[in-house]
């Protein structure tokens, strides 16, 4: 235990390198940088939106309109001049959208007549606040058609509500999930659920990937570097070399995933305040209806998540003795990659339930796949799916714990090789 | 008296071929045996072996008495190895390389902190020993190689051609240390294509060819069957004499 702790040691001291903390850093840094870029678009995008208004009316119709807008959460700047002057100018502003009502407005509307309100978008680039000026333009006009249909029917029926002509049906909407039940919209749950789980498969995506990578690396530079026939010769057994090696790649990856997921959040989660106010209220339906993880569940996760990395840390350790070298390494970590991907976007871009039944035994053949979809599957109350995963990925591992430990304990550590020109592998 | 290393009928196919086709020799405590040969001979395949890198399909190699099959791990902490082409850690200091070898030999700090002393002394690196291994030369590789090897004072030290890489100086100075710790009562066996260093070194010598050993005996003793003026004359003429 004493050298195992000593070699697991020296494991860990080997991967974080100063090449890998130099990544990390700048890694960081160019998260920051996309953060702090993307988080003044969004916060552009979601500020209150400045508009310019030309009032060729000038009626008291008009001017009521003016004061809706403005409630509406526009700020107004108020033009004045011939239209085609104030197009123009408008062009040297920071303005994004003019709004003309035309002469004789007032009158047109009196008449019930449809009447054509000019608007102008001026387009100075390509970003995240620029795309919103087509909705702003839409709610102008939602507001403004609001404004006059109330107008009118207060007009025409005064001891009516304008609201309960305009929608005589209401929905009200309920959310059935398994025996569970709860009023709200189902657009907003699924999406509140997406927005909270779409982190979940790319840190998982990542601890994955970058422990077999620091698996598979460390065992080939041992090559490489022909250190490791003096390290097998060292009094400590084989099984423990092999472990160390698992272990201090499973520690590291699991670090690097913490801080990639650090550097990610700070540069694409979108401004809390508004998102979790708006999934706070959402929070007593996702409750009433099971959507929600309990301690219980995060440690079940857990579980599905350490299985799945010792089923990568297995096969990378396998795959590390097959290479002869860093490069054969990096080549032969490229199909794991691609198992690892697999999971990963039909986790983002499917549902695994409604998949074929063959491409589904297909996909939970991958180990990795089970974690993927473990919250679901828990949420949902799959719970038979989920704990089949669990014992599919323990078998597995053990099956795979003990394959490495015997090659490992045999001269197949050093005479396994897998001969690309000759595309057999040699035992 | 036991031998600390009996070795018998040692055979070691990769598949069709037959790397070792039944060696045997026996090494006394505190003795030198070289084994001399061409490249393919199999005389790293020999090393490897009773280093426990790699299984024998056939033999038995004893070491104190005991079966090196039946206790791999406890016969490690009485040997060393040092590969033809071995490395270290580039990342690691000389310095922390020797302590992180010691410590897995060192039952108690004070066991640690010798090991590493008698480290530093034989692989004659000074200062240099606080720079990373990345940094050094060849030669420089190779003398902390064969202080790691030797700081332990292992029952038995299996060195492939331990000077490999060494310039005339430091190979001189190499061969005295080994003499040294023979003297102590380390067991060498070693391997080389330098016959002469061989024959400088060994107490007994074993020519190998094509996986058998051709003949075995004192540097002298053979010299003086072969008439021959060198080993090197020696294993030609017994090469002629085994076809």
């Amino acid at each position: 235990m004493k050298n195992f702790g000593h070699l697991l040691v020296k494991e860990i001291k080997e991967l974080i390198n100063k090449q890998l903390i130099i990544s990390l850093a700048m890694m960081l840094l160019i998260f920051s940088f996309i953060g702090n870029v993307t988080k003044k678009e969004m916060k552009k995008a979601i500020s209150k939106q400045k508009i310019a208004i030309l009032d060729l009316d000038k009626s008291e119709l008009s001017k009521n309109l003016i004061g809706t807008l403005n409630m509406a959460n526009f700020i107004i700047e108020e033009q004045n001049g011939e239209k085609e002057e104030v197009v123009k100018k408008l062009q040297q502003s920071d303005l994004g959208l003019l709004v003309i009502i035309p002469p004789g407005f007032s009158q047109e509307v009196s008449n019930l007549k449809s009447v054509e309100v000019e608007t102008y978008s001026y387009l100075r680039g390509i970003s995240i606040s620029g795309t919103r000026t087509s909705e702003v333009v839409r709610a102008v006009l939602d507001t403004t058609n609001d404004f006059l249909s109330n107008q009118f029917l207060k007009e025409k029926l005064p001891e009516i509500n304008p609201a309960e002509i305009k929608a005589p049906i209401k929905n009200r909407e309920f959310i059935m999930v398994k025996d569970r039940m709860a009023e709200g919209s189902s657009a907003a749950v699924i999406g509140t659920l997406y927005a909270q789980s779409y982190i979940l498969p790319i840190i998982l995506m990542m601890i994955i990937m970058y422990s077999s990578q620091m698996v598979i690396t460390a065992i080939a530079m041992e090559k490489q570097n022909k250190t490791l026939e003096t390290l097998l010769t060292v009094p400590i057994s084989r099984q423990a070399i092999a472990m160390a090696k698992m272990l201090a790649a499973g520690l590291v990856g699991l670090l690097s995933a913490a801080i990639y997921l650090y550097g990610f959040q700070m540069a694409f989660s979108f401004p809390t305040d508004e998102l979790s106010s708006a999934t706070g209220g959402l929070a007593p339906i996702l409750k009433q209806l099971g959507l929600t993880i309990d301690t219980q569940g995060y440690v079940l996760f857990g579980l599905s998540l350490f299985l799945a990395i010792l089923c990568a840390l297995s096969i990378a350790t396998i795959l590390g003795v097959l290479a002869e070298d860093y490069r054969t390494a990096q080549s032969l970590n490229i199909p794991l990659v691609f198992l690892i991907l697999v999971p990963y976007f039909i986790s983002l871009f499917a549902d695994i339930n409604t998949m074929s039944l063959p491409a589904k035994i297909l996909v939970l053949a991958i180990p990795f796949s089970h974690p993927f979809f473990a919250m679901q599957n828990m949420m949902f109350g799959h719970m038979g799916m989920f704990w089949l995963g669990l014992a599919y990925n323990l078998a597995f591992v053990i099956v795979m714990l003990i394959w490495t430990t015997r090659i490992f304990a045999t001269d197949r550590v050093l005479t396994m090789k897998l001969k690309w020109g000759r595309k057999k592998v040699v035992l | 008296m036991t031998p600390v290393l009996d070795v018998e009928g040692l055979k070691k196919n990769y598949g069709q071929l037959e790397a070792l086709k039944g060696i045997s020799f026996k090494v006394d405590r505190g003795e030198i045996f070289g084994l001399i040969g061409p490249n393919g001979a199999g005389k790293t395949t020999t090393l490897r072996i009773i280093a426990t890198l790699l299984t024998p399909s056939d033999g038995r190699v004893a070491f104190l008495g005991f079966d090196l099959r039946k206790n791999p791990e406890k016969f490690r902490e009485k040997i060393s190895y040092l590969p033809e082409e071995a490395g270290a850690y580039r990342n690691m200091k000389g310095q922390d390389y020797l302590e992180f070898m010691a410590r897995f030999y060192g039952r108690n700090e004070g066991e640690v902190k010798e090991y590493v002393a008698r480290g530093q002394q034989i692989s004659d690196l000074g200062v240099r020993l606080k720079d990373k291994v990345g940094t050094y030369s060849k030669g420089m590789t190779r003398k902390l190689l064969l202080a790691r090897a030797l700081m332990t004072k292992p029952a038995l030290a299996i060195l492939d051609e331990p000077t490999s890489g060494l310039d005339v100086i430091n190979s001189l100075e190499v061969r005295e240390t080994i003499k040294r710790f023979a003297g102590e009562g380390v067991s060498v066996l070693l391997s080389s294509h330098n016959m002469l260093e061989v024959e400088f070194l060994s107490d007994r010598v074993a020519l190998i060819d094509r996986g058998q050993i051709l003949d075995s005996g004192s540097s002298q003793a053979l010299k003086d069957k072969y008439q021959a003026p060198n080993l090197e004359i020696v294993f030609k003429n017994s090469v002629r004499s085994n076809i």
